[in-house]
């Protein structure tokens, strides 16, 4: 436990040196106030499709944010020759990873506290008015965005031998996550059986943070008939209480099981080294 | 939220019907002339009828009566809130055949189940019927060849007490045939077939009605020149479904949550002509508006929100679509042979606009891509990737014939009416909103800050 913490206080500390986080909380702190003005123009409580652009431009920038920061930190402990090091001391593969995965979800999350901090009180000095519900839902959409794609981020630094490659394999992750993720989807599906399109399509959301924590956020912002007929049962169960805890379980799983295979691979490489 | 307003829906219901239970065992007296005297058996409203000359008025004191009753002279009948006439016989608890009659204030309980059965059948002029309560196995209050009628507070609904039935095997609540003239206002009428029927009725009022729970709210055939204003209907499988008809009008009504059906609509228009939609709201319907054989009616000012299709066109031309606010709809517009319909000024959320000369329009116009729509009529289990930014990707590559997108050639920069509160956002408010959004962001900020200071200063 105490390995743990020790790793997670370098990460932060080597998180808030490196200027890569700096010019993200640039990048997010401006961002965040286009969307407090994008919003402002927006009279209408609930979702409608300023909140639907709003989410979108989330989508684009936070999981290449966490992408880029989470695998570069893996990677750069095998290019510096850290993790050598590490390797001989008695510090257990688990409490390292996760004290990487905290250490990164702490520099993240305050990236994200910072830029909607600053948009709040700019909100509130100006005397533009964001929905409390909104904002909170907008927060908590964006820190589980990052949460989760910070354990495929160590996915990649795992699998990268250098930062070159977790460069390519991160943008590669996200275009397809989040831009080509319907494109392809449309195309894969399109060869199957029609019946079997609805299912797999389901399992395929599940598969894909961006997705399902997306559809959560609309759903919960009242875009009730937006799913259509086809998903009249979803947005029912998604208003009632074992809707948000099964969303809780479901990122939990995700996150558990990430970890846990990212360390059984590190575990391995180091037993074989 | 869906389960919740069901969950307030059903409360209301219990509501109503617990109203009249209430209403049942409470005993109230009070008489002007005559005097019933009361007995163990029921009393027969009939008797009463028939002893009484034309234009008296009688006040009912006993707390029940027993029916069917023919009203065949001009009279005034007035009970209170705790008469009770029931009928368990075929025909109609109350038939009205004199002008001029008026009845209020009774609860009627109409037992006998099946087409014919009818708890008021109205075949005068001029008749009256205020503050009834009506529980119906049939149909609730019938208009045949009366004219001059007011229909106004009555409160009819379907009598579960004998077990559910299907929609089919209802009556309606309020049913005209032939019937010109007449005023219908304020009534509530709930898990009834057509909450309103209007069949070949010319220039009449239908005001500030309430249908929850029945097959469609408002339904009329032939009724030229008649107003529909102000009434609200929810939980529908229609909101309105007007046919066939001229020069009506329907405005400041309010549809919504009638999306149970796979063919619900908020306002269908079917064969309508010369007509005005305007100011309705019409928010969480499968189609918002559905217009088919429609033209040169003028739909503004409406409020479309959340409606899975927003407007729908099936052979309809020529219909000015001006001023309307279209809000989080799917698919904001659909159209199927329907070409020359003059679309304008309408506001649309996922609009690109620029307004270069400040008139409050934009000078770009506003055409509907068709991709997403097209797509999931073919797989509606692509709706998953509504609004997805791959989705936009996507349809932004698609420019296949513009010139057939149904297309606002001026759109909005702001809506054109207020916003509607959406429920689901509107009941959480505890806090003043400003004091609680600066408590949170100043706690992010400070954390985030204290954070980052915190771990440059720190040596290892």
């Amino acid at each position: 436990m105490s390995d743990m913490l020790q790793v997670a206080k370098k990460e932060i500390k080597v998180g808030f040196r490196n200027p890569w986080a700096y010019s993200f909380l640039v990048l997010f702190s401006v961002f965040s106030l286009s969307l407090l003005l994008i919003n402002s123009q927006n009279e209408i409580s609930g979702y409608s499709g300023v909140t639907g652009s709003m989410l979108s431009l989330i989508l684009y920038l936070l999981p290449l944010m966490s992408l880029f920061l989470g695998s570069f930190s893996l990677t750069a402990e095998k290019e510096e020759g850290s993790w050598q090091l590490l390797s001989t001391y008695p510090l257990g593969t688990l409490s390292f990873m996760l004290g990487k995965y905290f250490g990164l979800s702490v520099v993240l999350l305050t990236i994200i506290s910072f830029g909607y901090g600053l948009m709040g009180i700019v909100t509130v000095l100006v005397g533009k008015m964001f929905e409390v519900n909104t904002y909170l839902l907008f927060l908590s959409f964006s820190c589980g965005l990052v949460l989760l794609f910070l354990a495929l981020a160590l996915w990649i630094g795992t699998l990268a031998k250098n930062r070159w490659q977790a460069l390519t394999i991160s943008v590669m992750i996200w275009f397809f996550t989040v831009i080509a993720w319907p494109t392809i989807l449309i195309a894969v599906l399109g060869f199957l059986p029609y019946l079997w399109i609805k299912p797999l399509l389901v399992i395929f959301t599940f598969l894909n943070p961006a997705e399902f924590v997306r559809l959560f956020v609309v759903i919960k912002l009242g875009g009730g008939s937006v799913l259509g007929p086809e998903y009249y049962q979803w947005v029912g169960w998604i208003h009632s209480a074992s809707g948000s805890f099964s969303f809780f379980v479901l990122f939990l799983v995700w996150l558990l099981f990430s970890l846990t295979c990212v360390c059984w691979i590190w575990e391995r490489r180091r037993s074989r080294a | 939220m869906k389960g919740k307003n069901a969950l307030i829906f059903c409360v209301f219901v219990l509501f109503l019907t617990g109203q009249f239970s209430l209403d049942f065992s409470r005993v109230h007296a009070s008489n002007e002339r005559y005097k019933v005297s009361s007995n163990d058996s029921v009393p027969s409203l009939q008797d009463i009828i028939d002893k009484a000359k034309p234009g008296d008025r009688i006040v009912l004191a006993e707390p029940k009566y027993s029916g069917p009753v023919v009203i065949n002279k001009r009279l005034e009948i007035l009970g209170s809130e705790n008469v009770l006439l029931i009928n368990d016989k075929p025909e109609p608890a109350i038939t009205i055949q004199a002008d001029g009659v008026t009845v209020h204030d009774i609860n009627v309980l109409q037992k006998h189940a099946g087409e014919e059965s009818t708890a008021v059948h109205v075949q005068a002029d001029r008749v009256t019927i205020r503050n009834l309560k009506i529980r119906t196995r049939g149909f609730g209050i019938l208009l045949r060849n009366a004219e001059n009628c007011i229909l106004e507070n009555n409160n009819i609904t379907w009598d579960t007490s004998q077990g559910k039935s299907a929609i089919g095997q209802k009556g309606n609540g309020i049913d005209l045939f032939k019937s010109n003239h007449n005023r219908i206002a304020n009534n509530k009428i709930s898990n009834m077939r057509d909450g309103i029927y209007l069949d070949n009725s010319k220039s009449l009022d239908i005001v500030e009605n309430m249908i929850f729970g029945s097959r469609y709210g408002i339904h009329c055939m032939y009724i030229d020149g008649t107003k529909i204003v102000g009434n609200i209907g929810e939980y529908n499988m229609t909101g309105a479904m007007i046919m066939g008809v001229r020069d009506v009008l329907i405005s400041d009504n309010s549809f919504a949550k009638q999306k149970n059906n796979a063919n619900s609509q908020g306002i269908l228009l079917y064969d309508v002509q010369t007509s005005i939609v305007q100011k309705n709201s019409i928010e969480g319907n499968r189609v918002g508006i559905y217009l088919e054989r429609s033209s040169q009616n003028k739909l503004s000012h409406n409020s479309i929100y959340r409606n899975f299709v927003g407007i729908q066109f099936v052979n309809a031309e020529n219909n000015i679509i001006q001023n309307n606010d279209f809000v989080a709809n799917v698919i904001e517009s659909e159209a199927n042979d329907s070409q020359s319909n003059q679309i304008e000024h309408n506001f649309w959320d996922s609009a690109k606009v620029l307004d270069t000369n400040h008139d409050g329009n934009s000078e770009i116009k506003y055409s509907i891509n068709p991709f997403y729509r097209n797509l999931i009529s073919e797989t509606p289990a692509y709706q998953l990737f509504f609004q997805s930014p791959g989705i936009s990707f996507l349809s932004g590559m698609y420019e296949h014939d513009q010139n057939s997108w149904t297309t606002d050639s001026s759109p909005r920069m702001k809506l054109n009416q207020p916003a509607i509160i959406s429920s689901t956002i509107a009941d959480k408010r505890l806090l003043p909103e400003k004091t609680f959004l600066l408590i949170i962001a100043s706690m992010l900020l400070l954390i985030s800050g204290l954070t980052i200071i915190y771990s440059r200063g720190s040596k290892t």
